[in-house]
């Protein structure tokens, strides 16, 4: 790790200043050089601070340690200026005026970005589906960048990473300083993606979980990417602000429609009525990727070079697509599908895709419990449904697999 | 001038033998109670001065001296007033002292001479020993459950000396007590009034049966009061034997008793969330009164609205689960209560109360984690079946199929618990895992589907033990012989409880 220098080790006591906020932070340092900067607000000059509302907290503030303080933790303090700082970030009217990065934050430099985000409170479709786009965008080369949180968040960076060591690396931007891993439970997650990849933030070290930052974080999120997907959302949730703060930029919204009984949906699916992009795979994502970076006349971005994305991609989709009819060729390892007429077919057809109460199924297939529950035991060790508690629902269905028709039951 | 009458007082939920000895002499007219009286004890001296006016009797402008012996137990209670009415009259002479001789006393008096029953007649009668017992007539049924040798009653001093005085007889014994039906009272709620929800009959079927403490998991106006309310229904009656500890329990309790005097069929408790530890255990300063867990011997506990509970009030319920009895220490001395029930709880999901599948509610999974940790691994593990409740759908509410009614059931469970007893237990809950082994073996698909589940770590040892005893269980109620099937491991899985029921979350 680098020494940080005087100059950032002020930039960093600056952020790391009581009661400071983001857009003051870019105030302090509009004009002035980050020592310069210090100097003001110390000796309570700054003409952007007339209050010197930062003097008193500047007082018991030793530049040195700060410095030492990020040099121990491992943290790279990133001003504009910076070549590590994300490019795509430096033109953005909400730039951070100071990031730290733990890790490479250089990967994003050559490579397109993709957001995948979502609610905390995902279902297991939701997750499903963002570790899918997660695994499959970083094998094709694109930055997975997300927030880190629990959910459709930390799905996404788990599917990135498990593509692989040759896979694109994966970013996080979190909304807590770098030492402080929100959610707890992400800690390794968090960890394993500094390795890999970057976490960066825009909160100083110890800065705690606070209501706020996570607007703040979400903005960030949207201008280092080239597209943002959002994969669950509800209503009102925050990535709705991931999703407006993209489309301020006039960074394409994908996202991934849900059932529309689904609350985690509500959100993605009131998106895609206001005209943001639907997206099924990770196909559909790097169509938008090539041409958001054709858009803003970029190279093209995926490491191998001379075939743009979707030529690259497409050819093969049009056999391979799902089979929207039976006639498409049975995939070899899918297994084979419950008999007609026995239990798990009837158990199978009751199923929704979205988790369904095991009441639900009982009502309607009429079984008995103790026969629903073996019907429902065997479709999951078939690989047929995925079991919860009290609630199940049935895979989608493998290349090959047709699902029984649901019939209906009588009385 | 002296006069010895045989009576009891209540500790806990037992009788204490008590001999009020009354003496009147020269001296100061006055009136003294000794031997560790409480303050209604000490009350019952102006009680019994206006009953006995009230009753035509002359009151002695003499030195009364009351003594209950033992001296050292403290007494309360106002069921010592007519021994020490009786006493005054015999000791001053308005009674011959033979003719009040080999009799006990136990009741209450009113100023209008009337005696009135107290709490407690059952254990009071039972404790008197050997000698007929003179009791309140309203409490005659009460009381004839355990006296050992003849009860007599009266409901007025009046009439009680002019029957010890041989001047008029001793009232009939009303109506000898109907031995109670041991079976269901009508007008309970009957199970056929609950729509859908087969999953969680089929679980209330079960905790019915193998004895196994329930959770309903569901969000408000989802039916989990109302299914536990039918629980007591589909028990099968108490025995004698807990139907006379039941009973002792609620007459100390001063709760109303069925007209027959023995509780026939089980209790049903459902005491609010707020309610206090000694609420629920027993205890108090004046009298240690019982608990709801030892009110619901025999019967069902069940706590609604269960994370709302006090912590301590949860932590103190897992004693008497264990044990089946609960202890309630002061520095005045341990008493027992009986506290063998079926515990019943229900809660929502999570805080806003919707729940179900994860992303289906407003609460973050951090929100649900909170409000799940409320209840204790170790509470949580005493429960031993979970069920997820939906609402019902308007469909099956307006039109559906009305369910089983409660007696088909409850025959299946009565039939699944006389399996138990030949088993050597009340319940299949109760198997320890050596008899299980014995009792309950598993067939080979059944045995390698635990296997499956053991070794994934989707079931600890003691998880296993208990879906072994659910299997048992369900074999039972499907009729199924020794050996217990794979489905019935199967459903067993499906209605075990387990911490993640209170996540939603899918075990990963």
């Amino acid at each position: 790790m680098t020494a940080v220098s005087h100059a950032r080790a002020c930039a960093a006591a600056l952020a790391g200043l009581e009661g400071m906020t983001p857009r003051r932070l870019v105030a302090l340092l509009e004009q002035w050089g980050p020592e310069e900067a210090w100097s003001l607000v110390a000796a309570g000059a700054h003409p952007r601070d007339p209050e010197c509302r930062f003097r008193a907290a500047a007082l018991g503030v030793e530049v040195g340690a700060v410095g030492d303080r990020y040099r121990c933790a491992g943290v790279d303090v990133l001003v504009p200026e910076d070549p590590a700082y994300p490019a795509a970030l430096r033109g953005d009217p909400g730039a951070p005026a100071v990031l730290f990065a733990m890790g490479d934050p250089e990967v994003l430099a050559d490579r397109p970005a993709v957001a995948v985000v979502g609610t905390r409170s995902a279902t297991p479709y939701g997750r499903q589906v963002a570790a899918e786009l997660g695994r499959d965008l970083a094998s094709a080369g694109v930055v997975v960048v997300s927030g880190l949180a629990l959910g459709i968040d930390g799905a996404a960076h788990a599917g990135a990473l498990d593509a692989g060591r040759r896979a694109a690396p994966p970013v996080g931007v979190a909304a807590t300083g770098l030492d402080v891993a929100y959610p707890a439970v992400h800690r390794q997650l968090w960890n394993a993606v500094a390795a890999r990849g970057a976490v960066v933030s825009e909160a100083p070290l110890g800065a705690p979980p606070r209501r706020g930052r996570f607007p703040a974080r979400n903005r960030i999120v949207a201008g280092v990417c080239d597209v943002v997907v959002v994969v669950e959302c509800h209503q009102r949730g925050g990535s709705i602000y991931t999703a407006e703060a993209a489309a301020r930029r006039s960074i394409p919204v994908g996202v991934v429609p849900g059932s529309v009984r689904s609350p985690a949906s509500a959100g993605t699916n009131a998106l895609l009525v206001d005209g943001c992009f639907p997206v099924r795979d990770a196909e559909d994502v790097l169509v938008a990727v090539s041409l958001a970076r054709r858009r803003v006349d970029r190279p093209d971005p995926l490491p191998v070079a001379g075939v743009p994305v979707a030529a690259r991609v497409r050819p093969p989709r049009d056999d391979q697509r799902r089979p929207r009819g039976a006639s498409a060729p049975p995939a070899p390892l899918a297994p084979p599908a419950p008999a007609d007429g026995t239990a798990e077919a009837m158990v199978l057809a009751a199923l929704d895709r979205v988790p369904t109460p095991i009441e639900t199924v009982a009502v309607r297939t009429s079984l008995r419990v103790g026969e629903l529950a073996q019907a429902l035991h065997r479709l999951v060790a078939a690989g047929w449904a995925d079991a919860g508690d009290g609630w199940w629902s049935s895979r989608y269905p493998l290349p090959g697999q047709r699902r029984p028709e649901r019939r209906p039951v009588d009385g | 001038m002296l006069a010895t009458i045989p009576s009891a007082v209540l500790v806990g939920v037992e009788g204490r033998p008590v001999s009020v000895e009354v003496h009147v002499s020269n001296g100061l007219p006055g009136f003294t109670v000794v031997g560790l009286p409480d303050a209604a004890v000490r009350e019952s001296r102006d009680r019994v001065r206006a009953a006995l006016l009230s009753s035509g009797l002359a009151w002695p402008l003499r030195r009364i001296t009351v003594n209950l012996a033992p001296s050292g137990v403290r007494k309360g209670g106002s069921g010592l007033d007519l021994p020490i009415a009786v006493g005054v009259l015999a000791a001053t002479g308005v009674l011959d002292v033979r003719e009040v001789a080999g009799r006990a006393f136990v009741g209450e008096l009113g100023l209008d001479g009337s005696v009135r029953p107290v709490a407690g007649m059952l254990a009071l009668a039972d404790a008197v020993g050997d000698v007929p017992v003179v009791v309140p007539s309203q409490a005659v049924a009460e009381a004839a459950l355990t006296a050992r040798s003849g009860i007599e009653s009266c409901s007025t001093v009046r009439q009680l000396v002019g029957c010890l005085t041989g001047a008029e007889p001793w009232p009939d014994r009303q109506a000898e007590p109907v031995p109670s039906p041991l079976t269901g009272v009508v007008g309970q709620p009957d199970l056929c009034d609950v729509r859908g929800q087969r999953v969680a009959r089929r679980a209330l079927e079960v905790a019915a049966a193998g004895g196994h403490h329930l959770l309903l998991v569901g969000p408000p106006g989802s039916g989990k009061t109302m299914l536990a309310e039918r629980i007591p229904g589909i028990l099968p009656p108490p025995d004698r034997g807990t139907a006379l500890e039941a009973t002792r329990v609620h007459s100390v309790a001063g709760l109303p008793l069925p007209p027959g005097g023995l509780i026939g069929c089980p209790p049903f408790r459902a005491p609010h969330h707020g309610s206090s530890f000694v609420a629920m255990v027993g205890g108090g300063t004046a009298a240690l009164r019982p608990g709801e867990v030892s009110l619901a011997h025999g019967g069902v506990l069940f706590l609604d609205e269960l994370g709302e509970f006090a912590t301590s009030v949860l932590e103190a319920l897992r004693q008497p689960l264990e044990e089946g009895i609960v202890r309630v220490s002061r520095a005045r001395g341990t008493v027992s209560y009986p506290a063998r029930f079926l515990l019943v709880a229900a809660m929502n999901p999570c805080p806003c109360g919707e729940g179900g599948p994860p992303g289906s509610c407003r609460c973050s999974p951090v929100a649900r984690e909170r409000y799940a940790r409320r209840l204790s691994a170790p509470l949580l593990d005493r429960f031993d079946l979970a069920v997820v409740l939906q609402r019902t759908d308007a469909d099956d509410l307006l039109g559906g199929d009305p369910g089983e009614p409660t007696a088909v059931v409850a025959q299946r469970v009565a039939f699944a618990r006389y399996r138990a007893a030949t088993r050597g237990v009340v319940a299949n809950a109760l198997l320890s895992p050596e008899r299980l082994a014995v009792t309950a073996p598993l067939a080979p698909a059944a045995r390698s589907l635990l296997d499956a589940a053991l070794r994934s770590g989707e079931l600890s040892a003691r998880g296993l033990h208990r879906v072994h005893r659910i299997a048992r269980t369900v074999a039972d109620l499907d009729g199924a012989g020794l050996l217990v099937d794979e489905r019935h491991v199967h459903e067993a899985l499906v209605l075990r409880s387990r911490r993640s029921v209170l996540l939603g979350e899918a075990p990963r």
